[in-house]
């Protein structure tokens, strides 16, 4: 569905001179620095796969996805989506496509809702029996009924982000681009937009990707994780191969029947111990959970226990702010790169 | 014979492409729809501003009457006759900033600055369509009403003789300079691609270029009448037709067709601008945002 090899894009920015020397200078030859938004990615995505993109700010996320929506023209590398070139055939190529950008609607900011969906209905050329049905099914999965007659700019956040989801749906497009679809909203309405994107990939065999900061974004909603940073993609493959290689430490927390003086097991650390619990700390690698747990009742009596695994959240940052991933090739994840 | 226009390939590309101009218009006129609404939703004051711009540019017009009412002519010709030139360029001026405000650089630089090109790209529309479509601005009528009042006046003052030729010509020549101004406006839009710092020379050459067609050419020093003659070849819009129009000889000597390749001009510029705007496109950076 998706082929990218080799992607780049490259932007040149003008850098401004100080004082009208300078101006001057600049007109005459700009100087210029290049920023590599993208640097030499690629990946493949089948059809009906729902695949979390991730990264820091700045990482390129959103410029990779406005190659795949036929909005910029990269630098260089090959770029075929669902049979086309985005950039290409950009009319033909939109018309199968949905996109929603977080940060920017696509309606008509002085349009009711309800009109603006109608113009897109003769937009998208959509025969209206199509158009009732997934209206009337979509109307009632993200709750539109509310705000139908408001003008978009009176919408808030969360209401807008529907009705672009809405809108960007009513075609029944085979792809859907989503960048940061959930940001800036509370909790209940992340969660109703998950379970729309759930829906429709789902039931509809909707291809997603999903760009987020929020990971539980994406641990609800992908079983597929690609991570980018400084344009380059660091990581593709599975989540749970993400946490198990990058997890970190995870711990066991046990409560003791009697207490005792000294609670040390070889291969875990004592993280805490008040009464009769204790929290020890101890690496997927070196010992399994249940090996330690072994040694723990072999050595002890206990009550209960329970393992925590360490949280998503704190995997990806960890990723982001030590660079766990920077010298490694991405096919390692699992997932060859596709070619 | 049923089967002739799907086997023929010319027929059915022809179909397909009136199919798709048949859509796009379509589109437009929906677009525009909305954006004249929005517009006239207040119709007093929409009213009072079309009719306010209409007096306040008649009056720049007026004071250019108290200096013919001095001098009684300008380089020998009467103030009906300066009326005509006047008027033509006021009404394909006004008609050219209401359809074309889209691709007015300041606009056009602001929507690329917004980032809300991003948007109409993201439609299976053309975008030169939406980009119009989206900034239509019926307020010009006013300009366009003051190019009447003043082509009412030169029709007094003037005395043309009407002929047949004369009156299928008018439109053309109107048709031609909606055109020039369009592909200026759509040219100084796609400069904004690479730098919006260039906004200022565009502006010169638009709003310069139609205060400066309001004259005749031939008060104008040599070099500057040359270059709007043989580099921006814009005293052919409506100083040469009006040579036509008035019934005066050419000062300049140049073939007696001249007065007729007006509208030539206008959709050649406009062409050449469009083809300008699709290169630009492919160098659209978007916004970081
Ligand atoms: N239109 C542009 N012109 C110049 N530089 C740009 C442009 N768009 C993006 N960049 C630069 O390219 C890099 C990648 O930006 P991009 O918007 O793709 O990041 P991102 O991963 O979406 O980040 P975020 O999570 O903050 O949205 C950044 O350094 C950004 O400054
Ligand atoms: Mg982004």
């Amino acid at each position: 569905m998706i082929t990218v090899n080799n992607l780049q894009k490259y932007f040149s920015i003008n850098q401004r001179q100080q004082g009208w020397f300078g101006a001057l200078r600049g007109l005459i030859k700009p100087t210029q620095t290049v920023v590599r938004a993208v640097d030499d990615i690629s990946f493949t995505v089948q059809r009906g796969e729902l695949v979390g993109y991730l990264g820091p700010n700045g990482a390129g996320k959103s410029t990779t996805i406005k190659m795949l929506t036929g909005l910029l023209v990269p630098s260089s590398g090959e770029l075929q989506v669902n049979g086309a070139v985005p950039w290409r055939e950009r009319e033909k190529y939109v018309a199968s496509i949905g996109a929603v950008f977080g940060q920017r609607t696509t309606l008509w900011w002085d349009l009711p809702v309800i009109e603006s969906l109608k113009l897109l209905q003769h937009i998208y050329r959509i025969p209206e029996p199509r158009f009732r049905r997934n209206f009337a099914e979509f109307r009632e999965l993200l709750e539109l009924e509310p705000f139908l007659n408001s003008p978009v700019r009176s919408l808030s956040l969360g209401q807008r982000m529907r009705a672009d989801l809405c809108a960007a749906m009513l075609h029944d497009p085979v792809l859907l681009f989503l960048d940061e679809p959930t940001i800036g909203l509370d909790v209940v309405a992340k969660q109703r937009i998950r379970q729309f994107i759930a829906h429709i990939n789902q039931e509809r065999s909707t291809t997603v990707l999903l760009t987020t900061h929020d990971l539980s974004d994406v641990e609800k909603l992908c079983k597929r994780v690609m991570i980018i940073d400084h344009g380059r993609l660091l990581f593709d493959g599975a989540l749970q191969t993400l946490q198990d290689r990058f997890g970190g430490k995870r711990e066991l927390v046990v409560d003791l029947a009697e207490a005792y003086p000294t609670v040390v097991v070889e291969g875990a650390e004592v993280l805490a111990h008040n009464g009769l619990r204790v929290t020890y700390q101890f690496d997927r690698k070196v010992v399994s959970a249940s090996e330690l747990i072994g040694r723990v009742s072999a050595q002890y009596r206990i009550v209960d226990l329970s393992v925590r695994e360490p949280e998503i959240e704190a995997t990806v940052r960890r990723i982001y702010e030590e660079r766990l991933l920077d010298r490694e090739p991405a096919t390692k994840g699992g997932r060859g790169s596709g070619a | 014979m049923k089967n002739f226009n799907q086997l023929n390939p010319v027929a059915t590309m022809s179909r397909r492409y009136i199919q798709t101009l048949r859509f796009t218009l379509d589109i437009y006129r929906r677009l525009v729809a909305i954006q004249m609404r929005a517009q006239v939703q207040y119709r007093a004051s929409f009213l009072l501003d079309v009719l306010s711009v209409a007096i306040t540019m008649s009056m720049f017009f007026v004071s250019l009457a108290l200096v013919f009412a001095r001098f009684g002519n300008l380089a020998g010709w009467t103030l009906g006759q300066v009326a005509f030139l006047w008027a033509i360029v006021e009404v394909s001026f006004g008609l050219m900033d209401m359809i074309f405000s889209g691709f007015d650089p300041i606009n056009f630089g602001r929507r690329i600055r917004q980032g809300t090109l991003d948007q109409l790209l993201l439609r299976p529309v053309n975008i030169t369509i939406q980009v119009l479509g989206d900034d239509f601005v019926l307020r010009r009528l006013g300009r366009i009403c003051e190019g009447f009042i003043i082509f009412a006046l030169a029709l007094k003052l003037a005395h043309i003789d009407w002929t047949l030729g004369k009156l299928l010509y008018l439109p053309c020549v109107v048709i031609g300079l909606v055109c020039f101004f369009g592909g200026l406006f759509i040219v100084g839009a796609t400069i904004t691609f690479w730098t919006v710092d260039s906004i200022e020379a565009i502006n010169i050459l638009t709003y310069g270029g139609s205060e400066m067609l309001s004259y005749p050419a031939h008060i104008y020093p040599d070099w500057l009448r040359r270059t709007f003659m043989y580099i921006v070849p814009a005293l052919f819009l409506n100083y040469y037709p009006a040579l036509y129009f008035l019934n005066k000889p050419d000062p300049f000597g140049l073939p007696t067709i001249m007065p007729f390749v007006a509208p030539l001009i206008g959709i050649g510029l406009l062409g050449a601008a469009l083809i300008f705007w699709r290169f630009g496109l492919r160098h659209y950076q978007s916004t970081g945002t």
